[in-house]
Protein backbone atom coordinates (compact mmCIF):
# COMPACT_ATOMS: atom_id res chain seq x y z
CA UNK A 1 0.00 0.00 0.00
CA UNK A 2 1.34 3.76 -0.74
CA UNK A 3 1.11 4.60 2.57
CA UNK A 4 2.67 8.02 2.12
CA UNK A 5 -0.09 8.85 0.14
CA UNK A 6 -3.38 7.52 2.39
CA UNK A 7 -1.86 8.68 5.54
CA UNK A 8 -1.80 12.41 5.41
CA UNK A 9 -5.15 11.68 3.29
CA UNK A 10 -6.94 10.18 6.46
CA UNK A 11 -5.11 13.14 8.77
CA UNK A 12 -6.15 15.65 6.89
CA UNK A 13 -9.66 14.50 6.68
CA UNK A 14 -9.93 13.85 10.44
CA UNK A 15 -8.42 17.95 10.53
CA UNK A 16 -10.96 18.86 8.42
CA UNK A 17 -13.67 17.78 10.34
CA UNK A 18 -12.55 18.59 13.86
CA UNK A 19 -11.22 21.59 12.81
CA UNK A 20 -13.98 23.06 10.58
CA UNK A 21 -16.81 21.73 13.33
CA UNK A 22 -14.77 24.08 15.73
CA UNK A 23 -14.69 26.94 13.45
CA UNK A 24 -18.71 26.01 12.73
CA UNK A 25 -19.44 25.79 16.28
CA UNK A 26 -16.67 29.43 17.11
CA UNK A 27 -18.88 31.06 13.86
CA UNK A 28 -22.18 29.66 14.93
CA UNK A 29 -21.71 30.93 18.56
CA UNK A 30 -20.68 34.53 17.25
CA UNK A 31 -23.56 34.84 15.06
CA UNK A 32 -25.57 34.08 17.84
CA UNK A 33 -24.21 36.36 19.77
CA UNK A 34 -24.54 39.16 17.23
CA UNK A 35 -28.23 38.47 17.02
CA UNK A 36 -28.57 39.14 20.61
CA UNK A 37 -27.06 42.51 20.81
CA UNK A 38 -28.96 43.44 17.78
CA UNK A 39 -32.30 42.24 19.59
CA UNK A 40 -30.79 43.92 23.05
CA UNK A 41 -28.50 46.46 22.97
CA UNK A 42 -27.60 45.76 26.50
CA UNK A 43 -26.93 42.72 26.02
CA UNK A 44 -23.44 41.41 26.98
CA UNK A 45 -21.52 38.41 25.08
CA UNK A 46 -21.34 35.91 27.29
CA UNK A 47 -17.65 36.09 25.97
CA UNK A 48 -17.09 39.46 27.29
CA UNK A 49 -15.05 39.04 30.70
CA UNK A 50 -13.57 42.57 31.06
CA UNK A 51 -12.39 44.85 28.39
CA UNK A 52 -9.41 42.68 27.54
CA UNK A 53 -10.99 39.75 26.91
CA UNK A 54 -14.24 40.64 24.80
CA UNK A 55 -16.32 39.98 21.82
CA UNK A 56 -18.42 42.71 22.48
CA UNK A 57 -15.89 45.24 20.99
CA UNK A 58 -14.63 43.01 18.62
CA UNK A 59 -17.95 42.30 17.16
CA UNK A 60 -19.02 45.65 17.22
CA UNK A 61 -16.04 46.78 15.37
CA UNK A 62 -15.71 47.65 11.18
CA UNK A 63 -12.90 44.44 10.67
CA UNK A 64 -15.89 42.21 12.51
CA UNK A 65 -18.03 43.35 8.87
CA UNK A 66 -15.02 43.20 6.36
CA UNK A 67 -17.35 43.00 3.25
CA UNK A 68 -20.66 44.34 4.56
CA UNK A 69 -22.50 41.94 6.50
CA UNK A 70 -21.20 39.79 9.58
CA UNK A 71 -18.07 37.49 9.23
CA UNK A 72 -18.98 34.81 10.84
CA UNK A 73 -21.38 34.32 8.54
CA UNK A 74 -18.80 33.38 6.10
CA UNK A 75 -17.42 31.44 8.60
CA UNK A 76 -20.38 29.07 8.97
CA UNK A 77 -20.91 28.80 5.17
CA UNK A 78 -16.98 27.97 4.96
CA UNK A 79 -16.38 25.70 7.70
CA UNK A 80 -19.63 23.77 7.04
CA UNK A 81 -17.66 23.11 3.06
CA UNK A 82 -14.20 22.48 5.30
CA UNK A 83 -16.02 20.11 7.85
CA UNK A 84 -17.84 18.16 4.93
CA UNK A 85 -15.24 17.97 3.37
CA UNK A 86 -13.11 16.33 5.94
CA UNK A 87 -16.02 13.59 5.82
CA UNK A 88 -15.94 12.75 2.55
CA UNK A 89 -12.49 12.44 2.73
CA UNK A 90 -13.04 9.60 5.91
CA UNK A 91 -15.21 8.07 4.08
CA UNK A 92 -12.73 7.15 0.87
CA UNK A 93 -13.33 9.77 -0.86
CA UNK A 94 -10.06 11.07 -3.05
CA UNK A 95 -10.27 14.03 -4.64
CA UNK A 96 -8.69 15.27 -7.56
CA UNK A 97 -6.45 17.74 -8.02
CA UNK A 98 -8.76 20.63 -9.44
CA UNK A 99 -10.97 19.64 -6.33
CA UNK A 100 -8.00 20.60 -4.18
CA UNK A 101 -6.77 23.08 -5.64
CA UNK A 102 -9.98 24.80 -4.27
CA UNK A 103 -9.60 23.83 -0.89
CA UNK A 104 -6.60 26.03 -1.54
CA UNK A 105 -7.45 28.53 -2.74
CA UNK A 106 -10.24 28.68 -0.06
CA UNK A 107 -8.23 27.77 2.78
CA UNK A 108 -6.03 30.47 1.57
CA UNK A 109 -8.31 32.75 1.56
CA UNK A 110 -9.35 31.97 4.81
CA UNK A 111 -5.63 32.07 6.54
CA UNK A 112 -5.24 35.77 5.07
CA UNK A 113 -8.37 37.21 6.42
CA UNK A 114 -7.67 35.61 10.15
CA UNK A 115 -3.83 37.33 10.35
CA UNK A 116 -5.83 40.54 8.51
CA UNK A 117 -8.53 39.88 11.81
CA UNK A 118 -5.72 39.22 13.89
CA UNK A 119 -4.04 42.22 13.24
CA UNK A 120 -6.69 44.00 13.87
CA UNK A 121 -7.80 42.48 17.04
CA UNK A 122 -4.19 43.09 17.91
CA UNK A 123 -3.36 46.79 17.21
CA UNK A 124 -6.76 48.38 16.44
CA UNK A 125 -9.55 47.05 18.49
CA UNK A 126 -7.13 45.72 22.26
CA UNK A 127 -9.18 43.43 22.50
CA UNK A 128 -9.28 39.66 22.28
CA UNK A 129 -12.26 37.52 21.80
CA UNK A 130 -12.15 34.05 22.60
CA UNK A 131 -14.28 32.89 19.64
CA UNK A 132 -12.47 34.68 17.22
CA UNK A 133 -9.52 32.94 18.81
CA UNK A 134 -10.36 29.34 18.01
CA UNK A 135 -11.33 30.34 14.52
CA UNK A 136 -7.56 31.51 14.42
CA UNK A 137 -6.80 28.36 15.95
CA UNK A 138 -7.77 26.08 13.14
CA UNK A 139 -7.88 28.24 10.27
CA UNK A 140 -4.00 28.08 10.61
CA UNK A 141 -3.30 24.51 10.65
CA UNK A 142 -6.22 23.92 8.14
CA UNK A 143 -4.17 25.95 5.84
CA UNK A 144 -0.89 24.66 6.50
CA UNK A 145 -1.72 21.04 6.04
CA UNK A 146 -3.78 21.56 2.67
CA UNK A 147 -1.05 23.61 1.48
CA UNK A 148 1.37 20.33 2.18
CA UNK A 149 -1.59 18.76 0.94
CA UNK A 150 -1.64 20.22 -2.36
CA UNK A 151 2.02 21.03 -3.12
CA UNK A 152 2.34 16.85 -2.70
CA UNK A 153 -0.66 16.41 -4.99
CA UNK A 154 1.70 17.82 -7.91
CA UNK A 155 4.95 16.24 -9.65
CA UNK A 156 6.22 19.89 -10.00
CA UNK A 157 5.68 20.28 -6.12
CA UNK A 158 5.87 17.44 -4.51
CA UNK A 159 9.94 17.70 -3.25
CA UNK A 160 9.17 21.14 -1.46
CA UNK A 161 5.86 19.43 -0.16
CA UNK A 162 7.77 15.92 1.05
CA UNK A 163 10.66 18.56 2.56
CA UNK A 164 7.68 20.18 4.35
CA UNK A 165 6.03 17.96 6.08
CA UNK A 166 8.94 16.51 7.46
CA UNK A 167 8.54 19.74 9.87
CA UNK A 168 4.93 19.95 9.86
CA UNK A 169 3.80 20.01 13.32
CA UNK A 170 7.45 21.94 14.29
CA UNK A 171 6.34 24.30 11.62
CA UNK A 172 3.05 24.43 12.81
CA UNK A 173 4.12 25.08 16.44
CA UNK A 174 6.49 28.09 15.28
CA UNK A 175 3.39 29.90 14.30
CA UNK A 176 1.40 29.13 17.05
CA UNK A 177 3.89 30.56 19.36
CA UNK A 178 4.64 33.46 16.93
CA UNK A 179 1.33 34.48 16.98
CA UNK A 180 1.07 33.80 20.80
CA UNK A 181 4.16 35.84 21.63
CA UNK A 182 2.25 38.84 19.86
CA UNK A 183 -0.96 38.52 21.62
CA UNK A 184 1.68 38.62 25.06
CA UNK A 185 3.24 41.21 24.40
CA UNK A 186 0.45 43.46 23.14
CA UNK A 187 -1.46 42.56 26.32
CA UNK A 188 1.59 42.78 28.80
CA UNK A 189 -0.33 44.68 31.26
CA UNK A 190 -3.50 42.22 31.41
CA UNK A 191 -1.35 39.16 31.33
CA UNK A 192 0.68 41.02 34.12
CA UNK A 193 -2.10 41.62 36.65
CA UNK A 194 -2.92 37.78 36.37
CA UNK A 195 0.48 36.56 37.70
CA UNK B 1 16.32 6.44 6.14
CA UNK B 2 15.27 4.56 9.65
CA UNK B 3 11.92 4.09 8.88
CA UNK B 4 9.09 4.30 12.03
CA UNK B 5 10.99 2.62 15.05
CA UNK B 6 7.54 3.01 17.27
CA UNK B 7 5.34 0.18 16.84
CA UNK B 8 2.13 2.42 15.67
CA UNK B 9 4.43 5.28 14.48
CA UNK B 10 3.10 6.05 11.37
CA UNK B 11 6.12 5.60 8.98
CA UNK B 12 7.13 8.96 7.74
CA UNK B 13 10.74 10.18 6.68
CA UNK B 14 11.46 12.31 9.53
CA UNK B 15 8.88 11.46 11.99
CA UNK B 16 11.35 12.03 15.02
CA UNK B 17 12.92 15.26 13.70
CA UNK B 18 9.88 16.23 13.96
CA UNK B 19 8.66 15.78 16.80
CA UNK B 20 11.67 16.99 18.49
CA UNK B 21 11.82 20.48 16.89
CA UNK B 22 7.90 20.87 18.15
CA UNK B 23 8.77 19.68 21.54
CA UNK B 24 11.68 21.69 21.50
CA UNK B 25 9.78 24.75 19.88
CA UNK B 26 6.82 24.13 22.49
CA UNK B 27 9.05 24.07 25.69
CA UNK B 28 11.18 26.72 24.73
CA UNK B 29 8.40 29.17 24.59
CA UNK B 30 6.81 27.83 27.43
CA UNK B 31 9.60 28.39 29.60
CA UNK B 32 10.44 31.82 28.14
CA UNK B 33 7.09 33.05 28.24
CA UNK B 34 6.07 31.76 31.41
CA UNK B 35 9.49 32.72 33.07
CA UNK B 36 8.69 36.41 32.17
CA UNK B 37 5.77 36.38 33.38
CA UNK B 38 6.22 34.66 36.56
CA UNK B 39 9.77 36.08 37.69
CA UNK B 40 9.58 39.43 35.72
CA UNK B 41 8.55 42.62 34.03
CA UNK B 42 11.15 43.24 31.49
CA UNK B 43 14.47 41.96 30.35
CA UNK B 44 16.11 42.57 33.89
CA UNK B 45 13.82 39.50 35.14
CA UNK B 46 17.60 37.66 35.85
CA UNK B 47 19.28 40.48 36.94
CA UNK B 48 17.63 41.02 39.74
CA UNK B 49 19.74 39.91 43.06
CA UNK B 50 22.08 42.11 41.21
CA UNK B 51 19.60 45.15 40.84
CA UNK B 52 18.79 44.96 44.84
CA UNK B 53 22.18 44.94 45.64
CA UNK B 54 23.61 47.67 43.44
CA UNK B 55 20.83 50.15 44.47
CA UNK B 56 21.07 49.73 47.97
CA UNK B 57 22.83 52.17 48.85
CA UNK B 58 21.78 54.84 45.94
CA UNK B 59 18.10 55.18 44.99
CA UNK B 60 18.19 56.69 41.58
CA UNK B 61 15.97 60.44 41.61
CA UNK B 62 13.71 58.59 39.73
CA UNK B 63 12.86 56.70 42.68
CA UNK B 64 12.61 59.37 45.42
CA UNK B 65 10.48 61.96 46.24
CA UNK B 66 11.59 65.35 44.14
CA UNK B 67 10.56 68.65 45.48
CA UNK B 68 7.49 68.84 43.07
CA UNK B 69 6.28 65.58 42.91
CA UNK B 70 2.68 64.48 43.45
CA UNK B 71 2.62 62.45 46.85
CA UNK B 72 -0.38 61.28 48.40
CA UNK B 73 1.26 60.79 51.54
CA UNK B 74 4.18 62.15 53.51
CA UNK B 75 6.60 60.87 55.88
CA UNK B 76 8.87 62.41 58.07
CA UNK B 77 12.56 61.57 56.95
CA UNK B 78 11.07 59.89 53.94
CA UNK B 79 12.25 56.51 55.46
CA UNK B 80 10.25 54.80 53.04
CA UNK B 81 9.18 55.91 49.94
CA UNK B 82 7.11 54.07 47.70
CA UNK B 83 6.90 55.22 43.91
CA UNK B 84 4.55 54.08 41.38
CA UNK B 85 4.43 54.82 37.95
CA UNK B 86 0.59 55.17 36.84
CA UNK B 87 -1.95 55.15 33.80
CA UNK B 88 -5.09 56.82 34.86
CA UNK B 89 -6.88 54.96 32.58
CA UNK B 90 -5.48 51.39 32.17
CA UNK B 91 -7.67 48.91 34.20
CA UNK B 92 -4.71 47.05 35.44
CA UNK B 93 -4.25 50.19 37.68
CA UNK B 94 -7.70 50.64 38.65
CA UNK B 95 -7.81 47.19 39.84
CA UNK B 96 -4.73 48.05 41.87
CA UNK B 97 -5.79 51.28 43.05
CA UNK B 98 -9.58 49.63 43.87
CA UNK B 99 -7.36 46.44 45.78
CA UNK B 100 -4.14 47.27 46.99
CA UNK B 101 -3.06 50.83 46.93
CA UNK B 102 -6.44 52.54 48.53
CA UNK B 103 -6.24 50.80 51.51
CA UNK B 104 -2.11 50.99 51.55
CA UNK B 105 -2.56 55.11 51.51
CA UNK B 106 -4.74 55.11 54.59
CA UNK B 107 -2.41 51.82 56.85
CA UNK B 108 0.55 53.73 56.03
CA UNK B 109 -0.32 57.44 55.80
CA UNK B 110 2.21 58.65 58.20
CA UNK B 111 4.83 55.95 57.90
CA UNK B 112 5.78 55.93 53.90
CA UNK B 113 5.88 58.84 51.39
CA UNK B 114 4.00 57.81 48.21
CA UNK B 115 4.59 59.36 45.17
CA UNK B 116 3.05 59.01 41.88
CA UNK B 117 4.27 59.57 38.77
CA UNK B 118 2.27 59.85 35.18
CA UNK B 119 2.86 56.87 32.48
CA UNK B 120 0.24 57.34 30.50
CA UNK B 121 0.39 54.24 27.79
CA UNK B 122 -0.93 54.81 24.28
CA UNK B 123 -3.05 52.12 24.31
CA UNK B 124 -5.13 53.78 26.82
CA UNK B 125 -6.65 57.09 24.47
CA UNK B 126 -8.14 58.90 27.43
CA UNK B 127 -4.75 58.15 29.68
CA UNK B 128 -3.10 61.48 28.28
CA UNK B 129 -6.06 64.08 29.33
CA UNK B 130 -6.93 62.15 32.83
CA UNK B 131 -3.02 62.79 33.42
CA UNK B 132 -3.14 66.49 32.54
CA UNK B 133 -6.28 66.70 35.00
CA UNK B 134 -4.69 65.20 37.37
CA UNK B 135 -1.31 67.38 37.05
CA UNK B 136 -4.11 70.59 36.72
CA UNK B 137 -5.46 70.04 39.90
CA UNK B 138 -1.85 69.46 41.69
CA UNK B 139 -0.99 72.61 40.39
CA UNK B 140 -3.98 74.11 42.35
CA UNK B 141 -2.53 71.94 45.82
CA UNK B 142 -5.18 68.78 44.88
CA UNK B 143 -3.53 66.53 43.34
CA UNK B 144 -4.78 63.72 45.72
CA UNK B 145 -8.47 64.56 46.06
CA UNK B 146 -8.32 64.49 41.85
CA UNK B 147 -6.53 61.06 41.54
CA UNK B 148 -9.09 60.15 44.22
CA UNK B 149 -11.46 60.77 42.01
CA UNK B 150 -10.15 59.67 38.57
CA UNK B 151 -9.60 55.90 39.76
CA UNK B 152 -13.17 56.55 42.38
CA UNK B 153 -14.95 57.59 39.47
CA UNK B 154 -13.19 55.12 36.74
CA UNK B 155 -16.23 53.32 35.97
CA UNK B 156 -17.91 56.73 35.12
CA UNK B 157 -15.16 58.31 32.11
CA UNK B 158 -12.41 55.78 31.59
CA UNK B 159 -15.07 52.74 30.14
CA UNK B 160 -17.46 52.53 27.59
CA UNK B 161 -20.87 52.48 28.54
CA UNK B 162 -21.36 48.89 28.49
CA UNK B 163 -18.14 48.42 30.41
CA UNK B 164 -16.63 46.43 27.64
CA UNK B 165 -13.65 48.31 26.61
CA UNK B 166 -11.50 51.41 27.21
CA UNK B 167 -13.17 54.54 26.62
CA UNK B 168 -11.92 56.90 23.56
CA UNK B 169 -15.09 59.62 24.21
CA UNK B 170 -12.94 62.52 25.20
CA UNK B 171 -15.64 65.12 25.49
CA UNK B 172 -17.76 62.81 27.80
CA UNK B 173 -14.09 62.27 30.19
CA UNK B 174 -13.57 66.18 29.73
CA UNK B 175 -17.00 67.14 30.93
CA UNK B 176 -16.80 64.54 34.00
CA UNK B 177 -13.26 65.89 34.79
CA UNK B 178 -14.88 69.28 34.94
CA UNK B 179 -17.51 68.19 37.42
CA UNK B 180 -14.47 66.29 39.52
CA UNK B 181 -12.99 69.73 39.96
CA UNK B 182 -16.03 71.41 40.79
CA UNK B 183 -16.16 68.59 43.44
CA UNK B 184 -12.70 69.07 44.74
CA UNK B 185 -13.37 73.05 44.68
CA UNK B 186 -10.62 73.80 41.92
CA UNK B 187 -11.31 77.37 40.11
CA UNK B 188 -12.52 75.83 37.03
CA UNK B 189 -10.96 78.51 35.08
CA UNK B 190 -7.81 78.29 36.04
CA UNK B 191 -7.77 74.25 35.69
CA UNK B 192 -8.79 74.95 31.75
CA UNK B 193 -6.00 77.11 31.35
CA UNK B 194 -3.76 74.59 33.09
CA UNK B 195 -5.33 71.57 31.20
CA UNK B 196 -3.91 73.29 27.73
CA UNK B 197 -0.50 74.38 29.01
CA UNK B 198 2.90 73.55 28.26
CA UNK B 199 4.33 72.83 31.93
CA UNK B 200 1.62 70.62 32.55
CA UNK B 201 2.47 68.50 29.81
CA UNK B 202 6.75 68.89 30.31
CA UNK B 203 5.52 67.74 33.72
CA UNK B 204 3.79 64.41 31.86
CA UNK B 205 6.60 63.86 29.63
CA UNK B 206 9.50 64.05 32.51
CA UNK B 207 7.83 61.83 34.27
CA UNK B 208 7.58 59.28 31.46
CA UNK B 209 11.29 59.78 30.70
CA UNK B 210 12.00 59.38 34.40
CA UNK B 211 9.99 55.41 34.06
CA UNK B 212 11.80 54.87 30.90
CA UNK B 213 15.05 55.57 32.44
CA UNK B 214 14.66 53.19 35.00
CA UNK B 215 12.73 51.23 33.01
CA UNK B 216 8.97 50.96 33.61
CA UNK B 217 7.51 49.61 30.20
CA UNK B 218 3.95 48.83 32.00
CA UNK B 219 1.36 50.11 34.39
CA UNK B 220 1.57 49.63 37.30
CA UNK B 221 4.89 49.47 38.18
CA UNK B 222 5.82 50.07 41.86
CA UNK B 223 9.17 50.69 43.72
CA UNK B 224 9.45 50.39 47.48
CA UNK B 225 12.96 52.35 48.64
CA UNK B 226 13.86 51.99 44.48
CA UNK B 227 13.48 48.52 44.44
CA UNK B 228 10.82 47.16 42.07
CA UNK B 229 8.16 45.36 43.72
CA UNK B 230 7.81 42.25 41.94
CA UNK B 231 4.63 39.68 42.64
CA UNK B 232 3.96 36.05 42.11
CA UNK B 233 0.52 36.53 44.01
CA UNK B 234 -2.37 35.14 42.04
CA UNK B 235 -5.07 37.24 43.62
CA UNK B 236 -5.33 40.91 44.50
CA UNK B 237 -5.64 39.85 48.19
CA UNK B 238 -1.99 38.33 47.93
CA UNK B 239 -0.69 41.03 46.05
CA UNK B 240 -1.65 43.96 48.72
CA UNK B 241 -0.17 41.04 51.40
CA UNK B 242 3.33 41.52 49.71
CA UNK B 243 3.12 44.42 49.06
CA UNK B 244 2.78 44.99 52.47
CA UNK B 245 5.77 43.22 53.59
CA UNK B 246 8.25 44.65 51.62
CA UNK B 247 6.61 47.94 52.56
CA UNK B 248 7.45 46.76 56.45
CA UNK B 249 10.53 44.76 55.66
CA UNK B 250 12.00 48.62 54.31
CA UNK B 251 10.10 50.23 57.79
CA UNK B 252 12.43 48.09 60.25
Amino acid sequence: MSTTATRPARGLGWLYAVGGALGLAAAVALTLEKIATLTDPDYVPTCSLNPTISCGSVMDSDQAAAFGFPNPLIGIAAFAVVTTVGVVRLAGFAPPRWFRVGMQAGATFGVVFVHWLIAASLYDIHALCPYCMLVWAVTIPIFWYTTLDTLRAFDATRDIGDLLARAHSAVLAAWYVAIAVLVLVEFWDYWRTLF
Amino acid sequence: MARSSGNRVPARRGVSGNVIATVAIVVLAVAVIGGILVFGGDGDGGGDGGDGGDTAGEIPAELRAGPDSNTLTEAEGDAVTIVEFLDYQCPACAAYYTNVTKQLEEDYADRVTFVTRNFPLSMHPLAQPAARAAEAAAAQGRYREMYHQLYDNYQQWAVTEDGQRVSDDEQRATTLFDSYATEIGLDLDRFHTDLASAEIQRRIDADVAAGERVGVSSTPTIYVNGEKFESSAESFDDVAAQLRDQIDEALG
